[in-house]
Protein backbone atom coordinates (compact mmCIF):
# COMPACT_ATOMS: atom_id res chain seq x y z
CA UNK A 1 0.00 0.00 0.00
CA UNK A 2 1.61 3.24 -1.00
CA UNK A 3 1.13 6.32 1.24
CA UNK A 4 -0.74 9.51 -0.44
CA UNK A 5 -0.78 11.42 2.43
CA UNK A 6 1.31 11.84 5.71
CA UNK A 7 1.49 14.46 8.55
CA UNK A 8 4.28 14.12 10.93
CA UNK A 9 3.86 16.84 14.01
CA UNK A 10 1.79 18.82 12.00
CA UNK A 11 0.60 22.40 13.78
CA UNK A 12 -2.26 24.31 12.23
CA UNK A 13 -2.98 27.56 12.76
CA UNK A 14 -4.76 31.00 11.38
CA UNK A 15 -2.07 33.64 10.91
CA UNK A 16 -4.64 35.96 12.15
CA UNK A 17 -5.58 33.72 15.02
CA UNK A 18 -3.29 33.35 18.06
CA UNK A 19 -3.83 29.96 18.98
CA UNK A 20 -3.33 26.56 17.58
CA UNK A 21 -6.61 25.11 15.86
CA UNK A 22 -4.47 21.43 15.35
CA UNK A 23 -1.43 20.45 17.18
CA UNK A 24 1.57 18.40 16.50
CA UNK A 25 -0.35 15.45 14.60
CA UNK A 26 0.84 12.48 13.06
CA UNK A 27 -1.45 10.80 10.67
CA UNK A 28 -0.62 8.69 7.08
CA UNK A 29 -3.30 7.91 4.84
CA UNK A 30 -2.86 5.10 2.14
CA UNK A 31 -3.76 5.01 -2.11
CA UNK A 32 -7.60 3.99 -1.71
CA UNK A 33 -8.45 4.86 1.56
CA UNK A 34 -11.98 5.77 2.49
CA UNK A 35 -11.84 7.90 5.78
CA UNK A 36 -14.48 9.54 8.08
CA UNK A 37 -13.35 12.66 10.01
CA UNK A 38 -15.61 13.63 12.76
CA UNK A 39 -15.43 16.04 15.47
CA UNK A 40 -17.41 18.98 17.31
CA UNK A 41 -17.92 21.99 15.69
CA UNK A 42 -15.61 24.25 15.43
CA UNK A 43 -13.17 21.53 16.26
CA UNK A 44 -10.75 22.11 12.75
CA UNK A 45 -11.69 19.38 10.44
CA UNK A 46 -12.78 22.49 7.86
CA UNK A 47 -9.12 23.32 8.29
CA UNK A 48 -7.66 20.02 7.99
CA UNK A 49 -8.66 19.88 5.04
CA UNK A 50 -7.83 23.30 3.78
CA UNK A 51 -4.24 22.60 4.97
CA UNK A 52 -4.76 19.24 2.69
CA UNK A 53 -5.80 21.16 -0.81
CA UNK A 54 -3.02 23.83 0.40
CA UNK A 55 -5.19 26.71 1.33
CA UNK A 56 -3.57 27.05 4.26
CA UNK A 57 0.39 25.89 5.07
CA UNK A 58 1.63 24.10 8.18
CA UNK A 59 2.87 26.44 10.63
CA UNK A 60 4.85 23.58 12.13
CA UNK A 61 5.93 20.14 11.48
CA UNK A 62 5.49 18.50 7.63
CA UNK A 63 2.59 17.61 5.47
CA UNK A 64 2.72 15.14 2.27
CA UNK A 65 -0.05 15.30 -0.24
CA UNK A 66 0.95 12.98 -3.79
CA UNK A 67 4.28 13.17 -2.27
CA UNK A 68 4.47 17.14 -2.33
CA UNK A 69 5.82 18.68 0.92
CA UNK A 70 2.97 21.11 1.67
CA UNK A 71 4.59 23.48 4.10
CA UNK A 72 7.03 24.98 1.26
CA UNK A 73 4.77 23.82 -2.52
CA UNK A 74 5.22 26.20 -4.78
CA UNK A 75 2.85 27.80 -6.57
CA UNK A 76 2.85 25.91 -9.97
CA UNK A 77 3.06 22.83 -8.02
CA UNK A 78 0.35 23.38 -6.11
CA UNK A 79 -1.85 23.98 -9.24
CA UNK A 80 -0.93 21.37 -10.58
CA UNK A 81 -1.71 19.05 -7.20
CA UNK A 82 -4.86 20.52 -7.17
CA UNK A 83 -5.96 19.55 -10.63
CA UNK A 84 -5.84 15.98 -8.88
CA UNK A 85 -8.57 16.84 -6.12
CA UNK A 86 -11.89 16.50 -5.54
CA UNK A 87 -12.95 19.20 -3.11
CA UNK A 88 -16.67 19.16 -1.81
CA UNK A 89 -17.10 22.67 0.06
CA UNK A 90 -19.22 22.62 2.88
CA UNK A 91 -20.64 25.89 1.38
CA UNK A 92 -20.41 24.65 -1.71
CA UNK A 93 -18.79 27.60 -3.25
CA UNK A 94 -20.37 27.42 -6.70
CA UNK A 95 -20.11 30.00 -8.89
CA UNK A 96 -22.96 31.64 -9.23
CA UNK A 97 -22.75 33.21 -12.83
CA UNK A 98 -22.10 30.25 -14.02
CA UNK A 99 -25.13 27.62 -15.11
CA UNK A 100 -25.35 24.44 -13.05
CA UNK A 101 -23.56 22.26 -16.13
CA UNK A 102 -20.88 24.35 -16.72
CA UNK A 103 -20.33 24.74 -12.21
CA UNK A 104 -20.00 20.65 -12.73
CA UNK A 105 -17.72 20.53 -15.22
CA UNK A 106 -15.36 23.04 -13.69
CA UNK A 107 -12.27 20.61 -13.53
CA UNK A 108 -13.12 19.61 -17.10
CA UNK A 109 -12.96 23.71 -18.19
CA UNK A 110 -9.73 23.87 -15.86
CA UNK A 111 -8.07 20.38 -17.91
CA UNK A 112 -8.92 21.98 -21.55
CA UNK A 113 -11.62 19.78 -22.39
CA UNK A 114 -13.78 20.70 -25.70
CA UNK A 115 -17.35 22.23 -25.11
CA UNK A 116 -19.07 19.26 -26.36
CA UNK A 117 -17.27 16.54 -24.25
CA UNK A 118 -17.97 19.14 -21.38
CA UNK A 119 -21.70 19.31 -22.02
CA UNK A 120 -22.18 15.50 -22.52
CA UNK A 121 -20.19 15.04 -19.04
CA UNK A 122 -22.17 17.57 -17.45
CA UNK A 123 -25.53 15.21 -18.41
CA UNK A 124 -23.30 12.36 -17.12
CA UNK A 125 -22.26 13.76 -13.87
CA UNK A 126 -26.09 15.52 -13.14
CA UNK A 127 -27.37 12.32 -13.43
CA UNK A 128 -25.39 10.35 -10.39
CA UNK A 129 -26.86 13.36 -8.39
CA UNK A 130 -30.41 13.15 -9.76
CA UNK A 131 -29.88 16.76 -11.38
CA UNK A 132 -30.14 15.72 -14.90
CA UNK A 133 -32.90 18.52 -15.38
CA UNK A 134 -31.27 21.25 -13.67
CA UNK A 135 -28.35 21.72 -16.06
CA UNK A 136 -29.57 25.85 -17.00
CA UNK A 137 -30.42 26.70 -13.88
CA UNK A 138 -28.56 29.01 -12.01
CA UNK A 139 -26.91 27.63 -8.48
CA UNK A 140 -29.44 30.55 -6.96
CA UNK A 141 -32.06 28.33 -8.32
CA UNK A 142 -31.31 25.37 -6.15
CA UNK A 143 -32.15 24.33 -2.99
CA UNK A 144 -29.49 24.26 -0.57
CA UNK A 145 -29.69 20.21 -0.84
CA UNK A 146 -29.69 20.60 -4.64
CA UNK A 147 -25.96 22.80 -4.74
CA UNK A 148 -24.45 20.68 -2.61
CA UNK A 149 -25.04 17.68 -4.99
CA UNK A 150 -23.63 19.85 -7.53
CA UNK A 151 -20.83 20.81 -5.54
CA UNK A 152 -20.00 16.77 -5.47
CA UNK A 153 -20.63 16.03 -9.27
CA UNK A 154 -18.15 18.96 -9.76
CA UNK A 155 -15.65 17.31 -7.41
CA UNK A 156 -16.04 13.98 -8.48
CA UNK A 157 -16.33 15.20 -12.53
CA UNK A 158 -12.30 13.90 -13.55
CA UNK A 159 -11.70 11.11 -11.50
CA UNK A 160 -9.50 12.77 -8.70
CA UNK A 161 -7.01 10.94 -7.14
CA UNK A 162 -8.54 12.08 -3.36
CA UNK A 163 -11.77 13.13 -2.76
CA UNK A 164 -11.77 15.77 -0.16
CA UNK A 165 -15.30 16.66 0.88
CA UNK A 166 -16.55 18.84 3.77
CA UNK A 167 -20.17 17.76 5.33
CA UNK A 168 -21.03 16.70 1.46
CA UNK A 169 -24.49 15.20 3.08
CA UNK A 170 -24.89 18.04 5.76
CA UNK A 171 -28.09 18.96 4.06
CA UNK A 172 -29.74 15.95 2.24
CA UNK A 173 -31.90 13.39 3.44
CA UNK A 174 -31.51 10.66 3.65
CA UNK A 175 -32.18 9.43 0.42
CA UNK A 176 -30.01 11.93 -1.05
CA UNK A 177 -27.46 11.10 1.30
CA UNK A 178 -27.22 7.14 0.25
CA UNK A 179 -27.07 8.66 -3.65
CA UNK A 180 -23.74 10.16 -2.35
CA UNK A 181 -22.33 7.91 -0.03
CA UNK A 182 -22.94 5.30 -3.01
CA UNK A 183 -21.41 7.25 -5.63
CA UNK A 184 -18.14 7.87 -3.13
CA UNK A 185 -18.46 3.91 -2.33
CA UNK A 186 -18.11 3.96 -5.76
CA UNK A 187 -15.48 5.77 -6.69
CA UNK A 188 -12.79 4.35 -4.21
CA UNK A 189 -13.98 0.83 -5.29
CA UNK A 190 -13.69 1.35 -8.95
CA UNK A 191 -11.33 3.98 -9.51
CA UNK A 192 -9.12 3.28 -6.46
CA UNK A 193 -9.80 7.33 -5.29
CA UNK A 194 -9.16 7.95 -1.87
CA UNK A 195 -11.81 9.63 -0.25
CA UNK A 196 -11.61 11.60 3.36
CA UNK A 197 -14.99 12.98 4.25
CA UNK A 198 -15.59 15.01 7.36
CA UNK A 199 -19.02 14.45 8.62
CA UNK A 200 -21.50 14.23 11.46
CA UNK A 201 -22.75 11.45 11.11
CA UNK A 202 -21.49 8.43 9.93
CA UNK A 203 -23.89 6.12 7.40
CA UNK A 204 -24.96 3.36 9.10
CA UNK A 205 -25.20 1.27 5.48
CA UNK A 206 -22.03 1.41 4.62
CA UNK A 207 -20.52 -1.70 2.54
CA UNK A 208 -17.17 -0.55 2.47
CA UNK A 209 -14.16 -1.29 4.79
CA UNK A 210 -13.34 2.67 6.21
CA UNK A 211 -11.09 4.35 8.67
CA UNK A 212 -12.43 6.83 11.30
CA UNK A 213 -10.54 9.49 12.74
CA UNK A 214 -11.75 11.97 15.59
CA UNK A 215 -10.59 15.24 15.94
CA UNK A 216 -10.77 16.69 19.72
CA UNK A 217 -8.40 18.88 21.35
CA UNK A 218 -6.52 20.20 18.75
CA UNK A 219 -5.37 16.61 18.06
CA UNK A 220 -6.42 13.71 15.91
CA UNK A 221 -7.16 10.12 16.83
CA UNK A 222 -8.06 7.26 14.65
CA UNK A 223 -10.47 4.80 16.24
CA UNK A 224 -11.80 1.65 15.40
CA UNK B 1 -27.60 48.90 -14.79
CA UNK B 2 -25.06 48.31 -12.89
CA UNK B 3 -22.26 46.89 -14.89
CA UNK B 4 -23.53 49.85 -17.34
CA UNK B 5 -21.89 52.05 -14.75
CA UNK B 6 -19.17 50.05 -13.96
CA UNK B 7 -18.36 49.70 -17.35
CA UNK B 8 -18.74 53.60 -18.31
CA UNK B 9 -16.36 54.23 -14.55
CA UNK B 10 -13.79 52.72 -16.52
CA UNK B 11 -14.08 53.28 -19.92
CA UNK B 12 -14.64 57.20 -19.25
CA UNK B 13 -11.11 57.25 -18.04
CA UNK B 14 -9.39 55.29 -20.18
CA UNK B 15 -11.14 57.78 -22.97
CA UNK B 16 -9.53 60.89 -21.11
CA UNK B 17 -5.88 59.68 -21.04
CA UNK B 18 -6.28 58.55 -24.88
CA UNK B 19 -8.24 61.59 -25.48
CA UNK B 20 -5.08 63.05 -23.61
CA UNK B 21 -2.97 61.24 -25.83
CA UNK B 22 -4.51 62.15 -29.07
CA UNK B 23 -4.38 65.79 -28.23
CA UNK B 24 -0.50 65.49 -27.52
CA UNK B 25 0.14 63.55 -30.96
CA UNK B 26 -1.65 66.58 -32.64
CA UNK B 27 -0.39 69.42 -31.14
CA UNK B 28 2.87 68.12 -31.68
CA UNK B 29 2.15 67.60 -35.51
CA UNK B 30 1.02 71.37 -35.64
CA UNK B 31 3.79 72.78 -33.45
CA UNK B 32 6.84 70.68 -35.48
CA UNK B 33 6.02 72.37 -38.51
CA UNK B 34 6.04 75.74 -36.85
CA UNK B 35 8.97 75.07 -35.09
CA UNK B 36 11.28 74.31 -37.87
CA UNK B 37 9.96 77.81 -39.90
CA UNK B 38 11.25 79.33 -36.49
CA UNK B 39 14.32 77.80 -36.62
CA UNK B 40 14.99 78.59 -40.30
CA UNK B 41 13.96 81.88 -40.02
CA UNK B 42 17.09 82.63 -37.56
CA UNK B 43 20.40 82.63 -38.56
CA UNK B 44 23.44 84.27 -36.93
CA UNK B 45 26.29 86.15 -39.22
CA UNK B 46 29.91 85.55 -37.70
CA UNK B 47 32.90 88.04 -39.06
CA UNK B 48 36.25 85.89 -39.01
CA UNK B 49 39.76 87.04 -39.73
CA UNK B 50 41.18 83.54 -41.01
CA UNK B 51 39.05 80.93 -42.51
CA UNK B 52 36.65 78.11 -39.68
CA UNK B 53 35.35 75.19 -40.75
CA UNK B 54 32.27 73.60 -40.02
CA UNK B 55 33.84 71.63 -37.11
CA UNK B 56 35.87 74.59 -35.27
CA UNK B 57 31.83 76.16 -35.40
CA UNK B 58 30.80 72.76 -34.31
CA UNK B 59 33.67 72.35 -31.64
CA UNK B 60 32.73 76.14 -30.18
CA UNK B 61 28.95 75.30 -29.56
CA UNK B 62 27.14 71.87 -30.26
CA UNK B 63 24.34 73.72 -31.46
CA UNK B 64 25.38 75.01 -34.76
CA UNK B 65 24.41 72.44 -37.60
CA UNK B 66 25.60 73.90 -40.66
CA UNK B 67 28.15 77.12 -41.89
CA UNK B 68 27.94 78.87 -45.61
CA UNK B 69 30.42 80.98 -46.59
CA UNK B 70 29.69 84.19 -47.81
CA UNK B 71 31.82 84.16 -51.10
CA UNK B 72 33.87 88.17 -50.71
CA UNK B 73 34.86 88.55 -54.48
CA UNK B 74 30.72 88.85 -55.00
CA UNK B 75 30.68 91.36 -52.52
CA UNK B 76 33.77 93.37 -53.76
CA UNK B 77 32.71 93.35 -57.66
CA UNK B 78 29.87 95.20 -56.07
CA UNK B 79 32.07 97.47 -54.76
CA UNK B 80 34.82 97.61 -56.90
CA UNK B 81 33.87 98.64 -60.13
CA UNK B 82 35.61 101.00 -61.57
CA UNK B 83 38.92 100.37 -59.93
CA UNK B 84 41.98 99.32 -60.46
CA UNK B 85 42.41 95.07 -60.28
CA UNK B 86 45.49 95.90 -58.04
CA UNK B 87 43.37 97.72 -55.44
CA UNK B 88 40.59 95.26 -55.97
CA UNK B 89 43.25 92.49 -55.02
CA UNK B 90 44.12 94.22 -52.04
CA UNK B 91 40.90 94.98 -50.88
CA UNK B 92 40.22 91.25 -51.09
CA UNK B 93 43.10 90.66 -48.13
CA UNK B 94 42.27 92.91 -46.29
CA UNK B 95 38.67 91.49 -45.57
CA UNK B 96 37.51 89.85 -43.12
CA UNK B 97 35.74 85.90 -43.61
CA UNK B 98 31.79 85.99 -43.16
CA UNK B 99 29.66 82.84 -42.53
CA UNK B 100 26.05 82.30 -41.64
CA UNK B 101 25.02 79.73 -39.50
CA UNK B 102 22.30 77.37 -38.65
CA UNK B 103 21.28 75.76 -35.66
CA UNK B 104 20.30 72.09 -35.31
CA UNK B 105 17.31 73.01 -32.95
CA UNK B 106 15.05 76.57 -31.88
CA UNK B 107 16.90 78.10 -29.05
CA UNK B 108 14.95 80.39 -26.23
CA UNK B 109 16.93 84.21 -26.27
CA UNK B 110 19.36 82.41 -23.36
CA UNK B 111 20.69 79.73 -25.46
CA UNK B 112 21.35 82.28 -28.03
CA UNK B 113 23.55 84.81 -25.93
CA UNK B 114 25.36 81.49 -24.68
CA UNK B 115 26.19 80.13 -28.54
CA UNK B 116 27.29 83.85 -28.92
CA UNK B 117 29.50 84.08 -26.19
CA UNK B 118 31.39 80.73 -27.41
CA UNK B 119 31.80 81.90 -30.74
CA UNK B 120 33.52 85.10 -29.60
CA UNK B 121 35.69 83.12 -27.20
CA UNK B 122 37.48 82.16 -30.49
CA UNK B 123 40.41 84.22 -31.34
CA UNK B 124 39.94 84.07 -34.95
CA UNK B 125 36.36 85.43 -35.24
CA UNK B 126 36.00 89.31 -34.71
CA UNK B 127 32.18 89.76 -34.54
CA UNK B 128 28.93 87.54 -34.16
CA UNK B 129 25.90 89.02 -35.07
CA UNK B 130 22.41 87.36 -34.62
CA UNK B 131 19.41 87.78 -36.72
CA UNK B 132 16.31 87.50 -34.75
CA UNK B 133 12.54 87.07 -36.05
CA UNK B 134 9.78 88.24 -34.72
CA UNK B 135 8.64 84.91 -34.25
CA UNK B 136 10.45 84.94 -30.42
CA UNK B 137 8.05 86.32 -28.43
CA UNK B 138 5.45 84.16 -30.36
CA UNK B 139 7.25 81.25 -29.46
CA UNK B 140 7.90 81.44 -26.59
CA UNK B 141 4.07 82.28 -25.72
CA UNK B 142 4.15 78.85 -27.63
CA UNK B 143 6.62 76.88 -25.56
CA UNK B 144 4.28 77.65 -22.31
CA UNK B 145 1.48 76.40 -23.44
CA UNK B 146 2.94 73.78 -24.95
CA UNK B 147 4.61 72.70 -21.45
CA UNK B 148 1.18 73.45 -19.94
CA UNK B 149 -0.78 71.49 -22.37
CA UNK B 150 1.56 68.49 -21.79
CA UNK B 151 1.09 69.36 -17.68
CA UNK B 152 -2.09 69.02 -17.94
CA UNK B 153 -2.51 66.00 -19.65
CA UNK B 154 0.24 63.84 -17.58
CA UNK B 155 -1.95 64.97 -14.49
CA UNK B 156 -5.39 64.32 -16.34
CA UNK B 157 -3.31 60.84 -17.24
CA UNK B 158 -2.80 60.10 -13.65
CA UNK B 159 -5.77 60.61 -12.03
CA UNK B 160 -7.58 58.40 -14.90
CA UNK B 161 -4.63 55.65 -14.02
CA UNK B 162 -5.97 55.64 -10.64
CA UNK B 163 -9.79 55.79 -11.66
CA UNK B 164 -8.85 52.79 -14.05
CA UNK B 165 -7.21 50.57 -11.57
CA UNK B 166 -9.85 51.18 -8.81
CA UNK B 167 -12.53 50.58 -11.14
CA UNK B 168 -10.38 47.55 -11.66
CA UNK B 169 -10.35 46.15 -8.14
CA UNK B 170 -14.24 46.67 -8.14
CA UNK B 171 -14.35 43.98 -11.12
CA UNK B 172 -12.03 42.03 -8.83
CA UNK B 173 -14.45 41.74 -6.11
CA UNK B 174 -17.22 41.42 -7.74
CA UNK B 175 -15.45 38.31 -9.59
CA UNK B 176 -13.52 37.46 -6.31
CA UNK B 177 -15.25 34.04 -5.32
CA UNK B 178 -15.57 33.04 -8.51
CA UNK B 179 -11.46 33.48 -9.02
CA UNK B 180 -10.69 31.68 -5.79
CA UNK B 181 -12.95 28.69 -6.80
CA UNK B 182 -11.54 28.30 -9.99
CA UNK B 183 -8.05 28.43 -8.49
CA UNK B 184 -8.72 25.90 -5.77
CA UNK B 185 -9.46 23.69 -8.63
CA UNK B 186 -5.84 24.54 -9.96
CA UNK B 187 -6.93 26.68 -12.70
CA UNK B 188 -4.19 28.32 -14.63
CA UNK B 189 -3.45 32.35 -13.52
CA UNK B 190 -4.86 33.37 -17.37
CA UNK B 191 -8.17 31.07 -17.04
CA UNK B 192 -8.50 32.28 -13.79
CA UNK B 193 -8.06 35.74 -14.23
CA UNK B 194 -9.39 35.39 -17.94
CA UNK B 195 -12.69 37.22 -17.19
CA UNK B 196 -11.09 40.43 -15.69
CA UNK B 197 -8.84 40.76 -18.89
CA UNK B 198 -12.09 40.09 -21.40
CA UNK B 199 -13.62 42.82 -19.41
CA UNK B 200 -10.68 44.65 -20.05
CA UNK B 201 -9.67 43.97 -23.51
CA UNK B 202 -13.28 44.84 -24.34
CA UNK B 203 -13.38 48.29 -23.07
CA UNK B 204 -9.83 49.18 -24.30
CA UNK B 205 -11.03 48.72 -27.91
CA UNK B 206 -14.50 50.12 -27.25
CA UNK B 207 -12.68 53.42 -25.49
CA UNK B 208 -10.36 53.74 -28.58
CA UNK B 209 -13.02 53.15 -31.42
CA UNK B 210 -14.99 55.49 -29.45
CA UNK B 211 -11.84 58.19 -29.62
CA UNK B 212 -10.93 57.58 -32.88
CA UNK B 213 -14.39 57.94 -34.34
CA UNK B 214 -14.55 61.39 -32.64
CA UNK B 215 -10.76 62.41 -34.00
CA UNK B 216 -11.63 61.44 -37.46
CA UNK B 217 -15.09 63.15 -37.38
CA UNK B 218 -13.17 66.85 -35.82
CA UNK B 219 -10.46 66.04 -38.61
CA UNK B 220 -12.55 65.78 -41.29
CA UNK B 221 -16.00 67.55 -40.84
CA UNK B 222 -15.68 70.04 -38.31
CA UNK B 223 -12.08 71.00 -38.61
CA UNK B 224 -12.30 72.23 -42.20
CA UNK B 225 -15.87 74.17 -41.80
CA UNK B 226 -14.32 75.53 -38.81
CA UNK B 227 -13.92 78.93 -40.18
CA UNK B 228 -10.52 79.08 -38.29
CA UNK B 229 -7.35 79.31 -39.93
CA UNK B 230 -4.94 77.66 -37.98
CA UNK B 231 -7.68 74.65 -37.64
CA UNK B 232 -8.32 74.31 -41.12
CA UNK B 233 -4.40 74.28 -42.06
CA UNK B 234 -4.41 72.06 -39.77
CA UNK B 235 -6.82 69.55 -40.28
CA UNK B 236 -4.78 66.91 -41.74
CA UNK B 237 -2.78 66.52 -38.87
CA UNK B 238 -5.66 65.78 -36.99
CA UNK B 239 -5.88 62.22 -36.89
CA UNK B 240 -3.35 60.13 -38.80
CA UNK B 241 -4.19 56.65 -39.50
CA UNK B 242 -1.23 55.42 -37.32
CA UNK B 243 -2.76 56.68 -34.62
CA UNK B 244 -5.06 53.90 -34.22
CA UNK B 245 -2.28 51.64 -33.69
CA UNK B 246 -1.07 54.38 -30.75
CA UNK B 247 -4.26 54.87 -29.20
CA UNK B 248 -5.33 51.02 -29.19
CA UNK B 249 -1.56 50.08 -28.19
CA UNK B 250 -1.80 52.50 -25.41
CA UNK B 251 -5.40 51.56 -24.17
CA UNK B 252 -4.03 47.78 -23.80
CA UNK B 253 -0.74 48.43 -21.85
CA UNK B 254 -3.12 50.52 -19.42
CA UNK B 255 -5.92 48.28 -19.03
CA UNK B 256 -3.34 44.93 -18.78
CA UNK B 257 -1.25 46.63 -16.37
CA UNK B 258 -4.16 47.57 -14.17
CA UNK B 259 -5.47 44.10 -14.45
CA UNK B 260 -2.34 42.61 -13.42
CA UNK B 261 -1.77 45.20 -10.69
CA UNK B 262 -5.24 44.01 -9.05
CA UNK B 263 -4.92 40.63 -9.79
CA UNK B 264 -1.12 40.16 -8.02
CA UNK B 265 -2.47 43.02 -5.09
CA UNK B 266 -5.86 40.22 -4.98
CA UNK B 267 -3.42 37.31 -4.15
CA UNK B 268 -1.70 39.00 -1.45
CA UNK B 269 -5.02 38.49 0.81
CA UNK B 270 -4.65 34.50 0.71
CA UNK B 271 -5.01 33.13 3.62
N1 LIG C 1 -10.16 31.99 8.32
C1 LIG C 1 -10.07 31.80 9.65
N2 LIG C 1 -9.36 32.66 10.39
C2 LIG C 1 -9.23 32.49 11.72
N3 LIG C 1 -9.79 31.49 12.39
C3 LIG C 1 -10.53 30.60 11.71
C4 LIG C 1 -10.70 30.71 10.30
N4 LIG C 1 -11.48 29.70 9.88
C5 LIG C 1 -11.78 28.99 10.98
N5 LIG C 1 -11.22 29.52 12.07
C6 LIG C 1 -11.30 29.00 13.44
O1 LIG C 1 -10.67 27.73 13.47
C7 LIG C 1 -11.38 26.84 14.28
C8 LIG C 1 -11.69 25.59 13.50
O2 LIG C 1 -12.55 25.93 12.43
P1 LIG C 1 -13.05 24.86 11.39
O3 LIG C 1 -13.83 25.57 10.36
O4 LIG C 1 -11.91 24.05 10.95
O5 LIG C 1 -14.02 23.98 12.31
P2 LIG C 1 -14.86 22.71 11.90
O6 LIG C 1 -14.35 21.58 12.69
O7 LIG C 1 -14.89 22.56 10.44
O8 LIG C 1 -16.30 23.13 12.45
P3 LIG C 1 -17.75 22.82 11.81
O9 LIG C 1 -18.09 21.42 12.17
O10 LIG C 1 -18.63 23.78 12.53
O11 LIG C 1 -17.67 23.06 10.37
C9 LIG C 1 -12.61 27.58 14.75
O12 LIG C 1 -12.39 27.99 16.07
C10 LIG C 1 -12.72 28.75 13.85
O13 LIG C 1 -13.24 29.85 14.55
MG1 LIG D 1 -16.25 22.85 8.98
Amino acid sequence: MSTIIEAIGMTLSYSNGQNDIIQNVNFKINKGDFVFITGPSGSGKSTLLKSLYGQIKPSSGSLSVGGIEMSSVKKSKLQELRTHLGIVFQDYKLISEWTVSKNVVLPLVIAGYAIDVQKSQAQRLLGHVKLSDYGDRYPLELSGGEQQRVGIARALARNPLVVLADEPTGNLDEYSSNVIWDLMENACEQLGTTVLVVTHKIPTIFSLRYRHFIIENKGLYEVN
Amino acid sequence: MKSIKNHLMFILPLMTILLGIQFYLVFDRMTSGYEERLRDGYSILVVANKPVGINEFKALNAKISQSSKIERNEILQEISIGQDPADTKAILDALPNFYTLKLASYLDTSSLEKVKKDLEKSAKIKRVETFGSDYSSNYKLFSFIKFTLKAFIFFMATVSLFLIIKQMEVWGYIHKERMQVMEIFGAPMILKTGILFRVAIVDALIATLLIVIFFVILGSVWAQNSGVEVVVQNHMNIFHNNDILILLFSALIIVVTSVLIVVFGLNGGEE
